[in-house]
């Protein structure tokens, strides 16, 4: 997928925006949006939030969770886990992007947000990588991706697909009754065990 | 210039989602819906059952939200908002039917020959109308231009062999919307492979032969 | 050698991966009599094997098996030839619209035209039958993006009519929110300036 449209995907989640405006409900297709008392909190989708920030008609308040002090244990916890935390949003990286992009001026400690920001993905994606190479080696048939957002999940598109792609034909010529099949090693064991990939076993 | 546009939207909107039981749906639902069927579309190999009622419901609401902001000031800042979303929706309609035609164009001949299967065992078709149209003129088309190189050398039978058709093992990332056991592993072999079993929320990359029919009826959405 | 003509055609063609090189008729003319020759070859052996009881018939048939492989090679490379093209040409009509460029179309061959303006009128009607108005499917390719942007007037324009019909006036000085399509016309003139 485009890196566009995953940023379109993340645009639609809302913030809380400042207006420095007044006026009544906006009746959005997506649903109503407002109304708007200058320096009262209100929610917006991202995409809007955007807007109105550009025309210097709003402040954006920064999502509970990109905050320093809670992103640094999210860093910490992401260190020491094996599997994948769960992020506090879907769209981590792409708000963070955003907002960091069009608003840095309404949020306090910008440069070090994006610094810890950048070190959650770091570590996420060195995670990434050994899983995949887990899987790929061991010929996995399927795989839990728990916890993955959606872009670190296109980052390994099309790579790891393809790659199972073609260990799957490799297998499906290879195999014959009675030989003794490559591929059916449970690199993931059953979908209970919902933190697996990667699972725990290949990681370190 | 204040002039405010007021859409009644109290009015839901009808899509039917099964082929039996009619969903209300909000403008908002169907809007999620409709992000899900373009994600879904461009992942599967295959194509898909075709969402026509959910695309006719926005391209109404993006139509009657058009008409009215004609009548706004281009510099009101609500029109501009307005606008935004329909160009939002609007590229969301335009690349979903756009992922279709081009899994039209390129898998014609078997898509056609499953849709003429279906017409047979008189189930509903994947194509919309209008789709059909186009993927019957586009193999004419194509029929036409390939009997003109190759005159009475290259026999129909022979090309129409050489077609491409989609892998549906290829593999894919889901997510579940439902429990579901006992998902077959399709590891390559005929014979049955490993079961596994989904929670709700969870996500797996596997194999999309192993999930074509959860994707279809919405128990899995592709990611 | 069998086939090497065919395999020059798709080299020709996988060379130039984003331009569409001139059609080459000679190559596929050749191609064809190739692979008419070889058949044809093969109907006669055949026919002698037949009338043929003697060992003299079998031994014919590693020949035919091999010209029969030349034959189903050349054919699959024909295809490859014109079907890769075509698909080149459908990208051109998304992007190009229904109106080839000269230097594109003198590089086409006739058939290979006539398939454009068919596809260009396969695809027109069915993005005419879309709902109740029809969508053109060859715009918003891209996710839109903060399409408005601020400028801010220069001079004593007067009236600015807007694509969707709206008239705005221009005075000097006047600050405007705008689609940034509309206003790069004029920031290059220097009747805009855009304020960041």
């Amino acid at each position: 997928m485009d890196p566009d449209e995953v940023e379109f995907l993340g645009e639609k989640q809302y913030v809380t925006i400042i207006p420095t405006f007044n006026s009544g409900v906006i009746h959005l297709i997506s649903g109503d949006v407002g109304p708007f008392r200058a320096s009262l909190p209100v929610r917006t989708p991202l995409w809007m939030a955007i807007n109105l920030k550009q025309q210097q008609k709003c402040k954006i308040q920064q999502p509970d969770w990109m905050d320093v002090e809670r992103l640094e244990s999210i860093r910490e916890d992401e260190k020491l886990s094996r599997t994948f935390t769960k992020m506090p949003n879907e769209h981590y990286m792409v708000i963070a992007k955003l907002l960091l992009g069009c608003a840095s001026d309404d949020i306090p400690r910008a440069d070090e947000i994006r610094t810890i920001i950048k070190d959650i993905w770091d570590i996420r994606m060195s995670k990434i990588r050994s899983s995949v190479d887990a899987l790929v080696k061991n010929a996995g048939s399927y795989a839990a991706v728990d916890n993955l957002t959606v872009m670190e999940i296109n980052s390994i598109r099309p790579i790891l697909p393809h790659a199972l792609d073609q260990l799957h034909r490799i297998k499906a010529s290879r195999k014959r009754p009675g030989t003794q099949s490559l591929g059916t090693t449970t690199f993931v064991s059953s979908s209970n065990n919902r933190s697996s990939f990667p699972s725990t076993s290949f990681i370190s | 210039m204040n002039i405010d546009i007021d859409i009644n939207f109290s009015d839901n909107l009808e899509a039917s989602v099964d082929e039996d039981d009619e969903i209300q749906l909000t403008p908002a639902e169907a809007i999620a819906l409709m992000e899900e069927a373009w994600i879904n579309e461009k992942f599967a190999p295959e194509i898909l059952p075709h969402k026509l009622e959910l695309v006719e419901c926005l391209l109404g609401q993006i139509s009657y939200m058009e008409d009215n902001l004609r009548s706004l000031n281009s510099t009101d800042f609500k029109k501009i908002i307005h606008q935004l979303e329909v160009d939002r929706l609007r590229f969301l309609i335009s690349s979903y039917l756009r992922t279709r035609l081009e899994k039209i164009e390129t898998y014609v001949m078997p898509i056609l020959d499953e849709e003429n299967e279906r017409i047979q065992q008189g189930v509903e078709l994947y194509l919309t109308k209008q789709e059909l149209k186009f993927a019957k003129d586009f193999a004419e088309d194509l029929q036409h231009h390939f009997d003109n190189i190759t005159t009475t050398r290259l026999p129909r039978e022979e090309w129409n062999q050489e077609c491409v058709k989609p892998n549906i093992h290829s593999f894919v990332f889901l997510k579940s919307k439902e429990e579901v056991e006992g998902i077959v592993i399709d590891d390559g072999n005929d014979e049955d492979g490993d079961l596994v079993d989904l929670n709700r929320g969870s996500q797996m990359i596997i194999s999309y032969k192993s999930v074509a029919n959860l994707v279809k009826n919405g128990d899995v959405h592709l990611i | 050698m069998f086939c090497e003509k065919a395999y020059t055609l798709i080299k020709e063609l996988s060379r130039s991966e984003d331009t569409l090189p001139p059609y080459n008729t000679e190559l596929v003319t050749a191609v064809i009599n190739e692979t008419k020759h070889l058949r044809d070859q093969n109907e006669e052996d055949a026919h002698t094997s037949n009338n043929d009881d003697s060992n003299a018939g079998t031994s014919l048939l590693p020949t035919v098996r091999i010209r029969h492989a030349a034959v189903k090679r050349n054919v699959r490379c024909l295809l490859a030839y014109h079907y890769n093209r075509i698909r080149c040409l459908r990208t051109m009509r998304w992007e190009f619209g229904s109106i080839l460029p000269a230097d594109i179309k003198s590089n086409l061959s006739a058939s290979e035209i006539e398939w454009f303006s068919r596809y260009s009128r396969t695809l027109a009607a069915y993005m005419r039958s879309i709902g109740e108005e029809g969508v053109n499917l060859a715009v918003d390719l891209r996710p839109p993006k903060a399409m408005y942007i601020e400028v801010r007037c220069l001079t004593d324009y007067g009236k600015f009519e807007l694509n969707d019909g709206s008239v705005i006036l221009l005075k000097k000085d006047s600050r405007h929110y705008l689609p940034r399509a509309e206003c790069e016309e004029l920031i290059r003139q220097g009747v805009f300036q855009h304020i960041d």
